[in-house]
C-alpha cells in the first residue's frame, strides 16, 4: 500500500506547493507559519482600536498611484511623472510625493487581484470581503466591527464622511446585521469651521429643553399605547434615544467642530479646500473620542476620460484636484497619527472597487480593470516599508503573490481583533462566517 | 472455485452480445436489476448517486460546485448521473476508477481518506456506502439502470408531539418504473430548518423535537426535496376555540393550525383599531376625523361590512393599489442603465395600470398584456415591462419574481440546489425574451439567443419546468401567458394571493414571497390553496379576495399579544404590526398636520401615494425610506437608517416646517381659539383614528390643560402634535 504522507505529516500535495514557494524566498518554516495564519487562530498581537477606512470611490489608477509604470510606452506610462520613496526601485506617482516620502510607515499591495470589473460587484467584494450573491447581503468591515464591539458612547460606532454612497450606492453597509450598525451619515460640506452635520443643529426655535419633552411625551405615548400587549418590550424608541443623547452631546457636536484644532495641524491636511482632507482630518478626530470605525469616501476616481484634468490638475493653478487632495489627506493623517501616538492603534486602509486599464483609452483615461491593483495599509502595528506583491511590467495582472479582497478581509478582520472565521447569524438564523471561508491572513502585514 | 464449474458458452451470437455489451460499458453485463444486496448488482445511477449525495460529494460547497473541486466536478445533488459516470470512469485517462486493483481505485482512496483529501473522510472503510463502492468497481463499473427513479415518499409527512424531547423516526421510501420499491432512508439527508430546535441523529434518521412550537424538516433523497412538519404545541392544555368566530375557509384553517398548536388566539380589535387598520390596507390613508367619529358613533353590527365594501369601490382604493402593483412591477422612469431617463413611458405605464385596477381587470388579463406587449412604449403603456430590466436573463428573473414567486436566479450557473430549476429551465425562459427588442419600440425580433453555459450552443426556448417549445418557434410569449393563466397552473396565483394576504396580515404564508420552493413550504398549505383556488374561481379578482380577508375573524384581530401567544410572529394568533411605507406615511404626516408636502416639480397638494417616478426629488421620502424600484421593492429595506431618521424628525424640516404652519390644522385650531384639550382629542383622531383614553386625557391635562398658562399653550400643542406623529401608534399599521 503505498505510503500517501510523509512521516512528517506534510502530503504529497502539500509538498509540491512548499516547492512552488521556495521561489518565493520562502522555506518549509515559512510555509507552515502561513498555514497557521490562514483562518485559524487569531493573532494576539494584532488588535487595532480603530480603523479608517479610506475609500478611492470608483477605482483608482494603480498606475497613476501607487504602482507606476515609469519604464513602459507612453500609452501605458501616461501622463504622469514618477517620484522616488526611499525603498530601492520603488516609485509612485509625482503628485503623491508626501505620502512617498512616509513610505517607511507604509505597506503597499500591487498584486491585489480580483474578476469582479462593476463598481457594485467590485465594491461589495472589497468591502466585506465575499463576491455578490443573491442570497444574503454581507456587512461591510465597519458594520461587523460596530455588532462586535458594540456602541461605547454617545457617537455611533460605524461613521461615514461624508456619506456611504459607494460603488453606485447598493451596499447598504450592514448586510444581514442590525440596521443599527449601518454607517451613520455624516453629511454636508465643511468648510474652515468644520462640518455641518445634518440635523444635529436645532431647527430654528427649538432647544434642548423641547426635544426632551418631546422625547418624554413620544415616550408617554408609546406605554399607553403598548399596555397590555405582552409583545411590546421596552417602551422606549432606541433609535429616538440614540439620536437625542447625539444631540444633547456637546461633546460629541465638538468632535465635528475643527476650531479648536490647531493651525499647525489643520494645515498637515491641506486646507479647507480640499474636502478629503477635511474628510481625513474628522476621521481622526472620530477616532480620538472612540469610534472604532471611520470611512472616508473620496468620490470621483472613476476617470473613463481626461484623466490627466481630473487628476492632477483641472484647470491653471487648480490645487486640489484627486492626487494632491489625497497625498496632502494621507500623508497628513498619517503623520498626525504618528504624532499623537495613535498610529499604532489604528488601522489605515487605503483602497478602491479595482484598477484601470494599463492602456490608455481613446478619452485619454482608464477603464475598468480589477485583475490588478493596489492597496495601501498602514498602521495597528502593519511594517512598513514593504511592498507586497508586483504586477509585471505592464500593470496588467500580478506576476507573484496574487491577493484576492478576500485575503485582505481576513487580514483586516485579523488586525481589528476579530476572528476571520468567527460565525455571525442572519435574522433567520443562518450562520455566516465573517471572512470567507479559505481566505488567507496576509502574514507580512501581520507583525 | 474450479475451473471445470465455469464453463463459458462460446457460441459466436454469445460472443457478439457479449462484444457489444464491452462497447458500450467498461465491463460487465447488462441486464441484472434489483436492490442492492450482497449478492446483487450495484446500480451505478440508483445505489451509487444517493451515497455520494448523502456523504456531500455532490453538494454546492463541493464537487458539485459549478467548476468543481480539485479537478473533479459532479453534477449538483445528482442531478446528471451519464455526466458524473463520465467524470468518475473516463476523466483523467481513467484513473479514478482501477478495474484491476479496485480498492486502489482513487475514488475508492480519496473519500475514505486514505490519501489526502481536502473534503475529509466521507465514507468509512467497510461500511456499507464504501462498500457499495467497491462492489460496484467490482464487477466492472457499469451504468446500465434497469429501473429509474419514480418518486420519493416521506413518512411521516406530519406529526404532533405531545412535549418536547419526544423522538420521531423519519423514513424515505423509492418508488421505481418497474413498480418495485426500496427504503432509501439510510441514503436520504435530513436537514432541520433550525438545528437548534430540532436534533437530527444521522445514523438512524431519527428527529428530536427539543423546542415547542412548529419546526420545519427537509428531507433530500438525490435531488427529491420534501419538508416535513413537526409540531409540538405551545403550551400543555388545548384551549377553547368554540367561541372564536368563524367567517369562512380561511378562519377555518387559522384555528384548525392555533388548535393543533395550543395557541390561544387574542381578542378581536376595537372599532377605532380596525377602522384605522382596514382603511390604510385598502386605501392607503387614514380615516378623516369626521369619518372616525361617525364609524365609532354608529351601532350597525354590519358597518364595517359596508365600510369595506365602501373602500373597495373607492378612488383612493384605485390610487394606493396602482402604487401597490407599480412596485411590483417596479414601474420607473429609465431602463437599467439608459442615459436618458424618459418619464414619458413611465407616465403612459402607470396610466394604463391604474386604469386597469379601476376597471378591477382580472389579474390573469393584466399578466397576459403585460407579458404579450408590444409596440411604442411611449405609446403602450404596458410595453414597457420589457424595458424595466436590461437584458433576457435579468427579464427571466424578473418575469419570474413577479408572476411566479420563484427566484430563479441560482439555476443561471447550476441546477438550483434548493428548489427543481435546472439551467435549461433558466435559459430557456431567458431565450424567450432574447426575442424582444426593448428600445423605445418594443417588438418581436428574428434572431435574438442567448448562449447556454453548457452547451455553448443557443438555448432553447423553454416554459421552465415544463417542456422545450419549437425551434421554430419565433415568439414563445403566447405559450408562456397561456400557461402561467391556465387555471391549474401551480405558481401564478399562489404567488399573487400570497402577496395579498401579506398586504393584509403582514406576513407572507410562504416568506419571502418572491422565493416559493419545495424547500421552503407556506405555513399554512391548505389555506394558500384554498385562496388561490378561490381566486381563480372568481376571475383572479384582486378586490374579491381583498374582501374575503378582510371579512374574516383573522384579519380583525388585536394586535396586542399575550402572554402566551407573545412569540408567535407566523399564525395570526394577534395581528402583526407593520410599518406604514414611505409613501403612506408621507401622506399621512401631511394629512394629519393639513399641510401639503411637495415633490419635485408636481403641483401643489401632490399626494406621494399617486407619484409615478420613485425618484422625484423629496427629502421626505428618502429619508423616510422609499424604494428605488430598480431591484425588487419586496426584500427589507435600504433605508436611511433609523438614527438619521429620528435626527431628521427631532431637528429636520419634515415635522417641524409644517406643524405650526400658518392655515395648517393647529394653527386653524388655535386662532379658532379651541380649547387645548379639544384640540388633543381631534388630532388623536386625525392620526390614530381614536379618542384619547382616560388616563391619557389626564396625562395631556396636566401637560397642556388648566395649570399651564395660556401663552404657552401653543408651543406645547406644538410639541404634543410632535410627538404624536413620532410615536409607534402612528407610523405603524396594528
Amino acid at each position: 500500500m503505498f505510503n500517501p504522507e510523509r512521516c512528517d505529516g506534510v502530503s504529497r500535495r502539500d509538498l509540491l506547493r512548499v516547492g512552488g514557494l521556495s521561489a518565493l524566498g520562502l522555506g518549509l518554516g515559512d510555509y507552515f507559519r502561513l498555514q497557521r495564519l490562514s483562518g485559524a487562530e487569531n493573532s494576539p498581537a494584532a488588535k487595532a482600536k480603530a480603523c479608517i477606512l479610506v475609500w478611492l470611490d470608483g477605482g483608482p489608477s494603480h498606475i497613476e498611484t501607487f504602482d507606476p509604470k515609469p519604464e513602459s510606452p507612453a500609452e501605458v506610462r501616461g501622463p504622469l511623472k514618477t517620484v522616488a520613496t526611499k525603498l530601492p526601485g520603488v516609485r509612485f506617482s509625482e503628485d503623491l510625493a508626501r505620502t512617498a516620502g512616509l513610505i517607511d510607515k507604509l505597506a503597499v499591495i500591487r498584486s491585489m487581484t480580483s474578476t469582479l470589473g462593476e463598481h457594485n460587484f467590485g465594491t461589495h467584494y472589497l468591502m466585506t470581503g465575499y463576491k455578490p450573491t443573491p442570497v444574503v447581503e454581507y456587512p461591510a468591515f465597519g458594520a461587523t466591527l460596530a455588532h462586535v464591539r458594540g456602541q461605547a458612547g454617545v457617537l455611533p460606532a460605524n461613521i461615514a464622511v461624508p456619506d456611504f454612497g459607494i460603488g453606485g450606492s447598493q451596499l447598504t453597509g450592514n448586510g444581514y446585521l442590525p440596521g443599527s450598525t449601518r454607517p451613520f451619515s455624516v453629511g454636508g460640506k465643511s468648510d474652515r469651521r468644520g462640518f455641518k452635520v445634518r440635523d444635529l443643529d436645532f431647527y430654528r426655535g427649538l432647544d434642548l429643553a423641547r426635544l426632551d419633552r418631546r422625547r418624554k411625551f413620544v415616550g408617554a405615548l408609546d406605554k399607553f399605547s403598548r399596555a397590555k400587549d405582552a409583545s411590546a418590550g421596552s417602551t422606549s424608541d432606541p433609535d429616538l434615544e440614540r439620536a437625542y443623547k447625539l444631540i444633547a452631546s456637546p461633546e460629541a457636536k465638538r468632535a465635528f467642530d475643527f476650531s479648536d484644532e490647531p493651525e499647525k495641524v489643520r494645515a498637515l491636511y491641506g486646507d479647507q479646500r480640499n474636502s478629503i482632507g477635511q474628510a481625513c482630518l474628522l476621521a481622526r478626530r472620530l477616532v480620538e473620542r472612540g469610534v472604532p470605525f471611520v470611512t472616508v469616501n473620496s468620490k470621483g476616481w472613476d476617470t473613463h476620460q481626461d484623466l490627466y484634468s481630473r487628476m492632477k490638475e483641472r484647470y491653471p493653478g487648480d490645487k486640489w484636484a484627486l492626487l494632491p487632495s489625497l497625498d496632502f489627506a494621507l500623508s497628513g493623517l498619517i503623520s498626525d497619527l504618528s504624532d499623537r501616538g495613535m498610529l499604532d492603534d489604528t488601522l489605515v486602509v487605503v483602497m478602491g472597487e479595482f484598477g484601470r486599464t494599463p492602456k490608455l483609452n481613446a478619452n485619454g483615461g482608464r477603464d475598468h480593470w480589477p485583475r490588478a491593483f493596489s492597496v495601501v495599509m498602514a498602521g495597528a502595528g502593519v511594517p512598513g516599508g514593504q511592498v507586497i506583491g508586483q504586477s509585471d511590467s505592464l500593470g496588467e495582472s500580478p506576476k507573484d503573490r496574487p491577493v484576492t479582497p478576500a485575503d485582505l478581509a481576513a487580514t483586516i478582520y485579523t488586525l481589528l481583533g476579530i476572528n476571520p472565521k468567527l460565525m455571525l447569524h442572519t435574522g433567520d438564523g443562518r450562520p455566516v462566517r465573517v471572512a470567507p471561508d479559505g481566505s488567507r491572513v496576509i502574514s507580512e502585514l501581520i507583525a | 472455485m474450479k475451473m471445470a464449474e465455469r464453463t463459458i458458452k462460446t457460441g459466436w451470437p454469445v460472443l457478439l452480445a457479449m462484444a457489444l455489451t464491452a462497447l458500450t460499458c467498461p465491463a460487465g453485463f447488462a441486464g441484472e436489476a434489483g436492490p442492492s444486496t450482497p449478492a446483487g448488482r450495484v446500480d451505478f445511477a440508483n445505489d451509487l448517486i444517493p451515497v455520494f449525495t448523502k456523504a456531500g460529494c455532490n453538494a454546492a460547497a463541493c464537487h458539485g460546485a459549478a467548476i468543481g473541486r480539485g479537478g473533479f466536478k459532479l453534477s449538483l445533488y445528482g442531478g446528471n448521473p451519464a455526466a458524473d459516470y463520465e467524470a468518475i470512469v473516463r476523466q483523467v485517462e481513467g484513473r479514478r476508477v482501477n478495474l484491476a486493483r479496485p480498492e486502489e481505485s482513487l475514488i475508492v482512496l480519496k473519500p475514505t481518506k486514505q490519501i489526502a483529501h481536502r473534503g475529509g473522510r466521507r465514507l468509512i472503510d467497510g461500511k456499507e456506502g464504501a462498500e457499495l463502492l467497491l462492489r460496484w468497481i467490482r464487477q466492472g463499473a457499469g451504468l446500465i439502470s434497469s429501473r429509474s427513479l419514480d418518486r420519493v415518499e416521506i413518512s411521516p409527512g406530519r406529526h404532533v408531539a405531545e412535549k418536547p424531547g419526544a423522538s420521531i423516526e423519519l423514513r424515505a421510501t423509492a418508488f421505481f418504473s418497474d413498480g418495485s420499491k426500496q427504503d432509501v432512508t439510510r441514503w436520504t439527508v435530513f436537514t432541520a430548518e433550525d438545528p437548534s430546535a430540532v436534533e437530527i441523529d444521522s445514523e438512524s434518521a431519527a428527529a428530536k423535537m427539543l423546542r415547542r412550537g412548529r419546526q420545519i424538516v427537509i428531507a433530500r433523497y438525490l435531488d427529491r426535496v420534501t419538508p416535513i412538519e413537526l409540531i409540538v404545541p405551545l403550551s400543555g392544555s388545548k384551549p377553547d376555540l368554540s367561541a372564536e368566530p368563524r367567517r369562512g375557509f380561511i378562519d377555518r384553517k387559522i384555528l384548525d393550525a392555533l388548535s393543533t398548536l395550543r395557541l390561544a388566539p387574542s381578542p378581536g380589535a376595537d372599532d377605532a383599531t380596525f377602522l384605522r387598520r382596514v382603511t390604510l390596507d385598502l386605501s392607503g390613508r387614514l380615516p378623516t376625523v369626521a369619518a372616525a367619529r361617525a364609524f365609532l358613533a354608529r351601532a350597525d353590527p354590519k358597518k364595517r361590512r359596508t365600510e369595506i365594501d365602501r373602500l373597495l369601490a373607492s378612488e383612493e382604493f384605485s390610487e394606493y393599489w396602482t402604487l401597490r402593483l407599480a412596485k411590483l412591477l417596479r414601474i420607473h422612469s429609465g431602463a437599467d442603465g439608459e442615459l436618458v431617463r424618459s418619464g414619458q413611458g413611465a407616465r403612459k405605464y402607470h396610466q394604463w395600470l391604474h386604469q386597469q385596477v379601476r376597471d378591477n381587470t382580472g389579474y390573469d388579463e393584466l399578466a397576459r398584456t403585460v407579458i404579450l406587449a408590444t409596440g411604442d412604449s411611449h405609446l403602450v403603456g404596458p410595453a414597457n415591462f420589457y424595458r424595466t430590466v436590461k437584458g433576457p436573463r435579468k427579464q427571466a428573473e424578473f418575469m419570474s419574481e413577479v408572476f411566479m414567486g420563484s427566484r430563479l436566479r441560482c439555476a443561471n450557473c447550476h441546477n438550483h440546489p434548493l428548489d427543481r430549476w435546472t439551467q435549461d429551465d433558466y435559459h430557456g425562459l431567458a431565450a424567450i425574451f432574447a426575442r424582444i427588442e426593448s428600445g423605445q419600440l418594443v417588438k418581436v425580433k428574428a434572431s435574438g439567443e442567448v448562449i447556454h453555459p453548457r452547451t455553448l450552443e443557443r438555448a432553447l426556448q423553454r416554459i421552465p419546468g415544463e417542456d422545450f417549445l419549437g425551434a421554430d418557434l419565433v415568439d414563445g410569449r403566447g405559450k408562456l401567458a397561456s400557461w402561467l393563466t391556465d387555471p391549474g397552473n401551480p405558481y401564478f396565483a399562489r404567488a399573487i394571493v400570497n402577496r395579498l394576504w401579506k398586504a393584509m396580515m403582514g406576513r407572507g404564508l410562504v416568506e419571502p414571497v418572491d422565493d416559493f420552493r419545495a424547500t421552503n413550504p407556506p405555513t399554512h398549505l391548505a389555506l394558500l390553496s384554498s385562496l388561490a383556488d378561490d381566486f381563480v374561481k372568481n376571475g383572479y379578482d384582486l378586490r374579491h379576495t381583498l374582501r374575503t380577508i378582510a371579512l374574516s375573524a383573522a384579519y380583525s384581530r388585536s394586535s396586542k399579544a399575550s402572554e402566551e401567544n407573545k412569540s408567535d410572529g407566523s399564525f395570526y394568533s394577534h395581528a402583526l404590526r407593520q410599518e406604514l411605507e414611505p409613501e403612506v406615511l408621507a401622506d399621512a404626516i401631511s394629512d394629519v398636520l393639513g399641510v401639503a408636502g411637495s415633490y419635485g416639480e408636481e403641483p401643489k397638494g401632490t399626494r406621494a401615494v399617486t407619484l409615478v417616478d420613485p425618484k422625484t426629488r423629496s427629502v421626505a421620502l428618502d429619508i423616510l425610506g422609499r424604494c428605488s424600484r430598480e431591484e425588487s421593492c419586496e426584500s427589507p429595506a435600504g433605508s436611511t437608517g433609523g438614527l438619521q431618521r429620528k435626527l431628521h424628525f427631532f431637528n429636520g424640516a419634515l415635522l417641524n416646517a409644517r406643524i405650526a404652519a400658518p392655515g395648517g390644522r393647529l394653527d386653524k385650531m388655535i386662532k379658532a381659539g379651541q380649547l387645548p384639550l379639544s384640540i388633543v382629542e381631534q388630532f388623536y383622531l386625525a392620526a390614530l383614528g381614536r379618542y384619547p383614553k382616560n388616563a391619557e386625557s389626564a396625562f395631556w391635562k396636566e401637560q397642556i390643560g388648566e395649570n399651564i398658562p395660556a401663552d404657552r399653550h401653543r408651543e406645547l400643542l406644538e410639541d404634543f402634535v410632535w410627538s404624536l406623529l413620532v410615536c409607534n401608534e402612528f407610523v405603524s399599521n396594528h
